[in-house]
């Protein structure tokens, strides 16, 4: 049985095509599912193994980025948020995703409700639409499993993306291994240096996890490296594989063996 | 009801990005250094509720504490020296108001019944209030849509008392009346004024406002393209009309692919596996020229809307972007009167397609700019979409008596009244004061869950017909759809941004975000459920007839009664008079330069060849997840590539290629040569990423000066140019649109021709995207060849003699009999793996493309060129249609290119130089490195590195 994904999207939603081709390629079985389809019962997110929130502007981004998303979410889908991860299963959050993840409390901490960081406006006060290395940190992130120590090369596509916290949560996440991806140089090390760090994030973060491992979020976008013709470069350079496949593969491998 | 106020501000110690750009912004444009820093607030006002729930908003949805901090009712900025509040004037919609009113109702508030926000702005340091007025007029308020907010307002629920429908006497009108009542509003000339009153004298009746409106905005030159519709007289011949021309020339090329050709909104052609692909490309120049935000984006939304009402409904999967501006550094002393200076322009130009494109996640992955001192009047906005459907949905629906009219999408408001008519007129310095209710605010993300909800709707084939609502509004939507039948609408069930409008205002209203649809009844609720899951508006407005009538009312009263017959064909045939006016032939030929660095960096960082990068980055041109061949690329992702390629059905290798070609300066000198060389442009930059020229179409868009004599001889030579082009190449033209006002005239009788301008894009099919090829050299010692026939001492309207004040009338003139086959052999080498990278010539000459393939490529080159000929026409000539290509050292050119003339011009190097030689003597070595920083800093210098 193929593991079923959620693709969530509501209006603005706008990378939910392609993260859903990414899941199915890597072997999901995949629904684009409305948010109001879960708040009118019509879909339950127990009949899921994985939730993905794509990319976009939902909503507009109006007030902060992917907030009235996820006001929505800890409004009326608490419960069911709670029980999904729970139950062990698996969400990730690209780009807007990430930053509704953020701004519901699930990350770092699995907090519904409890914000304790921020994905502000880009150092460059820019929308930046570039190519970054990304080193893949130790953790327990089980996307990233067999990917440790490797440098991909994702594309960013945001105007809001530098991830804040205070220094004792920004110590809290470094400590407990929360931190997955990280802005590099072309050497491979993580680096504040624009552009390679496109938006300024503290530590170079790129992606973090929460404690289990089971929640990721990350600003750059594996789904757009799917294809070898995705990177600009297919032409001077060979990919064994492109470099988004193995996190949706792991994500997808988890729940089937779970 | 009071209205409350939260304020969120930044803590002390987190950047305000915001801040820290507009004191940049003012340091640089307007030189202003006396201020040391400035802190923005952002404004949330609340009407129908308690303080203590504004607190509750601003904890729990305005203001995060992680990095912000809030204040109720009271200031937050303190000890400014300067505190100054910008807001949308009241009526413009504010995009960001209908998702705080959902996110305060998702967070339980009751009784919010309207909510606005803006930006309050602290400057700190001496600011005098001169220096103020400059930063307000030039870097944050276009008083066309904003305003500075002096006091609190006491509520902000707009109301009004809807406006009568009045009778306009025309029946009684003399000649000077019909003229005074057309100019400003109408734009009609004296003999269509007189068909109306003969059409309302034959009715016995005189006509209510709603119909004169129709009747002027169906007729105007926007929406009917009188002038391409003209029998011409050129000389002492009469010519076909202009469409007419194109139209044929489309036909008798009778190319396989193309499904529909100047019929929809588009033109469709084939893909593969059962879909369609369609492009068109609009101009949105005159409201971009008075407020190139909201008219930038408006200017997005309806082509992407002209893609979304093709066939049956499209999706949209690219955007591209061409723009004619004056240089950025023109003194604010030269910008005519009620003109808004180009570096203003460029950039809220570019943050309006930003916005717009990047939010609905359209790659907007095509473009150009172009800069011209002309373009100082206004500028040349053009804006393309591209989509795909099934090819059994291409072809435009017919609505059928019994139908239901439905409008879906945004609500109506006074929005863009007289876009239509306004866009046929000149630009005069009071065209900011007349029209200034043409432009609005875009919403992408309503045009978003709109085209979400039409695709289902499309692929549970609930849609008859569907078209946008562009120019013209409901008028232009419904008067269109119902041609063959008859519709009846009734306006009061419009849905309305706001109370107050006049019938008529809802009627012609250009409110975006909004298409109209004829649904089969059976098939209404199911349609009406889909949009509401996509929180979609859907209203019934009216219905389809078979009386032949538009029929329009407002409750119990007809407010228009036309007979579809009239309004559609009505309007008097035109005949035209084309004549050339001698031109003052001027020759000055340049000195081959002394400096060869010096020139080769002039022509690396003019306008119109430097890297215009920093444009594309703030575009997301990755999304949807579909790129084959992005903008740029390159080992360090910075060079260009020709043209693009998307591959739009996900896992498969089936590729859509787009590209354009437009040269204002050709068209300038010579209408002809500079429209053979923008088609051409267009077809090699296709084919220099690997494209097969018999799988190409054409879409053209004419941006020229109000068609006088003078203007319509040269718009008679550019059509001619198109129609030679079509024959010669088999490519056909399949949709297009003209803008005939490129002309500003001020009170002063000052009057400017802006150029100009023929742009043509070129979309079409690719059977395997990884058969294409990049401009970036990929090897080093690779042999560089040029391939084609270029016109060398042909040097009019070059880069090369701009920067050295040099002028010839005389442009390169393209062999048409060689261009095909030329295109052919490369895509030949290109498919057959011959060619590691190409890139074609275009401004700048062989030496600019070079260089760039250099960039891409992280090398340098070595290469010699003819004794015969003169260097820098050599290096600088700009003949469309030639080619530099890179191909393995092993490989013989003359195998893979036969009888096309090609020259081994060297080799790729690892030394990051070029140097080129003149048969054994060496002419010069210039550094990359060198070039390179010279042809990013223009660009970078405008919108920041």
């Amino acid at each position: 049985m193929k593991p079923r994904v959620c693709i969530l999207r509501t209006d603005g939603t706008n990378c939910d095509r392609e993260t859903l081709h990414a899941f199915a390629k890597a072997g999901g079985n995949c629904n684009l599912v409305h948010v109001n389809q879960l708040r009118n019962g019509g879909e339950k997110l127990a009949d899921y193994q994985i939730m993905a929130i794509p990319g976009g502007f939902s909503y507009g981004d109006d007030i902060h980025s992917g907030k009235v998303l996820s006001v929505e979410l800890a409004s009326f889908l608490q419960d069911q948020l709670r029980q999904f991860i729970e139950d062990g299963k698996l969400i990730i959050g690209i780009c807007n995703g990430f930053q509704v993840l953020v701004r519901t409390g699930l990350l770092p901490r699995g907090e519904l409700g409890n914000i304790r960081a921020t994905l502000m406006q880009n150092d460059s006060g820019k929308f930046e639409c570039r190519w970054v290395n990304l080193r893949v940190e130790n953790s327990n992130c089980v996307f990233t499993r067999g990917l440790e120590g490797t440098i991909l090369q994702y594309q960013v596509a945001h105007g809001e993306g530098k991830f804040y916290t205070n220094e004792q949560t920004l110590q809290e996440i470094e400590g407990a291994g929360q931190v997955v991806f990280r802005y590099a140089d072309a050497r491979g090390n993580p680096t504040q240096d624009y552009p390679a760090n496109p938006n300024g994030s503290l530590h170079a973060i790129a992606g973090i996890c929460d404690q289990t491992g089971r929640v990721l979020g990350l600003m750059p976008h594996p789904e757009r490296f799917v294809e070898t013709h995705h990177h600009p470069n297919w032409r001077r350079i060979v990919f064994s594989e492109p470099h988004g496949m193995a996190l949706f593969r792991n994500a997808v491998d988890y729940a089937l063996n779970k | 009801m009071a209205v409350q106020e939260v304020r969120v501000i930044n803590l002390p110690h987190i950047t305000d990005a915001r801040g820290k750009n507009l004191l940049q912004e003012i340091k640089d444009t307007l030189h202003i250094t006396t201020i040391n820093h400035i802190v923005t607030a952002k404004v949330y006002r609340f009407e129908g509720i308690s303080a203590a729930d504004a607190d509750f908003l601003a904890r729990n949805l305005l203001a995060e504490e992680v990095f912000q901090q809030y204040k109720v009712n009271e200031p937050i900025i303190e000890n400014a020296d300067k505190l100054v509040e910008v807001a949308y004037k009241p009526g413009v919609m504010n995009p960001e108001a209908g998702s705080i009113l959902k996110a305060a109702a998702d967070l339980g508030v009751r009784g919010l019944v309207a909510a606005d926000s803006s930006y309050e702005y602290g400057f700190f340091g001496s600011v005098t209030d001169a220096d103020m007025q400059l930063i307000l007029s030039r870097l944050l308020v276009n008083e066309t849509v904003e305003r500075v907010v002096h006091e609190k307002p006491s509520s902000l629920v707009i109301q009004g008392r809807p406006g009568r429908t009045a009778v306009i006497p025309i029946r009684s009108m003399n000649e000077a009346e019909l003229m005074e009542l057309s100019r400003d509003n109408l734009f009609l000339n004296l003999k269509e004024m007189k068909a109306i009153q003969r059409y309302f004298m034959a009715l016995n009746r005189d006509p209510t406002d709603c119909e004169i409106e129709t009747l002027a905005q169906t007729w105007s030159e926007h929406c009917v393209h009188k002038t391409f519709k003209a029998t011409l007289i050129v000389g002492d011949a009469t010519k076909k009309p202009l469409f007419k021309r194109l139209q044929e020339a489309t036909a008798a090329a009778g190319h396989p692919l193309v499904l529909s050709a100047f019929e929809d909104n588009s033109g469709v052609i084939d893909f593969y596996e059962g879909m369609a692909l369609c492009g068109k490309v609009e101009t949105h120049n005159s409201p971009s020229a008075i407020e190139p935000y909201g008219g930038a984006m408006t200017g997005s939304g309806g082509v992407f809307r002209d893609i979304m009402g093709t066939g049956k409904g499209a999706r949209v999967i690219a955007s591209t972007d061409m723009f004619c501006f004056a240089p950025p550094e023109l003194p604010a002393s030269d910008v005519p009167r009620g003109c808004l200076h180009p570096q203003y322009l460029l950039r809220r130009v570019v943050a309006g397609v930003r916005d717009y494109g990047n939010r609905m996640g359209i790659p907007t992955n095509n473009g150009s700019v172009h800069f011209h001192r002309d373009f100082r009047a206004k500028p040349t906005i053009i804006v393309g979409a591209y989509g795909i459907m099934p090819a059994r949905d291409a072809q435009k629906g017919r609505p059928q008596n019994g139908d239901i009219a439905v409008v879906m999408g945004g609500r109506t408001g006074r929005d863009g009244i007289h876009g239509a008519t306004f866009s046929s007129g000149e630009m005069t310095d009071r065209t900011i004061d007349v029209n200034a209710s043409a432009v609005q605010i875009g919403h992408a993300i309503e045009e978003k869950r709109m085209s979400d909800a039409l695709l289902r709707a499309r692929d549970q084939n609930l849609i008859r017909a569907i078209t946008d609502c562009g120019a013209g509004g409901f008028a232009s939507a419904f008067g269109e759809m119902g041609q063959q039948t008859g519709v009846k609408i009734h306006l009061d069930r419009a849905p309305l941004k706001y109370s107050g409008l006049a019938p008529w205002e809802i009627w012609l209203s250009e409110s975006q975000e909004r298409m109209a649809l004829a649904v089969a009844p059976e098939n209404l609720a199911s349609l009406l459920q889909i949009c509401h899951e996509h929180n979609v508006e859907a209203t019934v407005i009216g219905q389809f007839t078979d009386t032949g009538k538009l029929e329009v009312y407002y409750r119990e009263d007809m407010v228009c009664e036309l007979d579809m017959e009239f309004l559609h064909h009505g309007l008097p045939a035109r005949t035209m008079t084309a004549r050339k006016e001698p031109q003052p032939v001027e020759h000055k030929e340049p000195d081959p330069p002394r400096d060869w660095e010096q020139a080769c960096t002039l022509v690396m960082q003019h306008l119109n060849v430097c890297s215009k990068e920093p444009i594309v980055r703030m575009y997301d041109h990755g999304v949807q997840g579909s790129s084959a061949l992005p903008p740029f690329g390159g080992v360090q992702g910075d060079a260009p590539n020709d043209a693009v390629v998307v591959a739009p059905i996900l896992g498969k290798k089936y590729g859509a290629v787009i590209a354009h070609g437009m040269n204002p300066v050709l068209n300038k000198l010579d209408p002809y040569a500079g429209s053979i060389w923008a088609a051409t442009e267009a077809v090699s930059n296709a084919v220099a990423v690997g494209a097969n020229p018999d799988e190409l179409v054409l879409i053209d868009n004419f941006i020229w000066p109000y068609p006088d004599e003078e203007s319509l001889y040269d718009l008679d030579r550019a059509v001619d140019a198109c129609v030679d082009f079509v024959r010669a190449t088999g490519m056909p033209f399949i949709s297009g649109k003209d803008s005939l006002s490129s002309t500003y005239r001020g009170q002063d009788g000052a009057v400017i021709k802006i150029p100009p301008v023929l742009c043509v894009s070129c979309f079409g099919r690719i059977d395997d995207v990884t058969a294409t090829v990049s401009a970036d050299f990929k090897c080093i010692d690779s042999t560089v060849v040029l391939v084609g026939r270029r016109d060398i001492d042909q040097m009019g309207g070059s880069t090369y003699y701009d920067i050295y004040n040099a002028v010839s009338p005389r442009v390169p003139v393209i062999d048409m009999r060689l261009l095909p086959k030329t295109l052919k052999t490369i895509y030949r080498a290109c498919r057959n793996g011959n060619i590691k990278a190409c890139h074609d010539i275009s401004e700048g000459g062989l030496l600019a493309t070079l260089a760039e393939m250099c960039f891409g490529g992280d090398t340098g080159a070595q290469i010699t060129i003819p004794e015969t000929q003169r260097p820098d026409y050599f290096l600088f000539n700009e003949t469309a249609g030639c080619f530099l290509v890179e191909m393995d050292n092993s490989t013989d050119p003359a195998q893979v290119f036969g009888d096309v003339p090609y020259l081994v011009l060297g080799r790729t190097t690892n030394e990051k130089r070029i140097t080129v030689c003149r048969g054994p003597n060496k002419l010069f070595t210039v550094s990359t490195h060198k070039l390179f920083n010279a042809w990013q800093k223009p660009m970078q210098e405008v919108f920041g590195a």
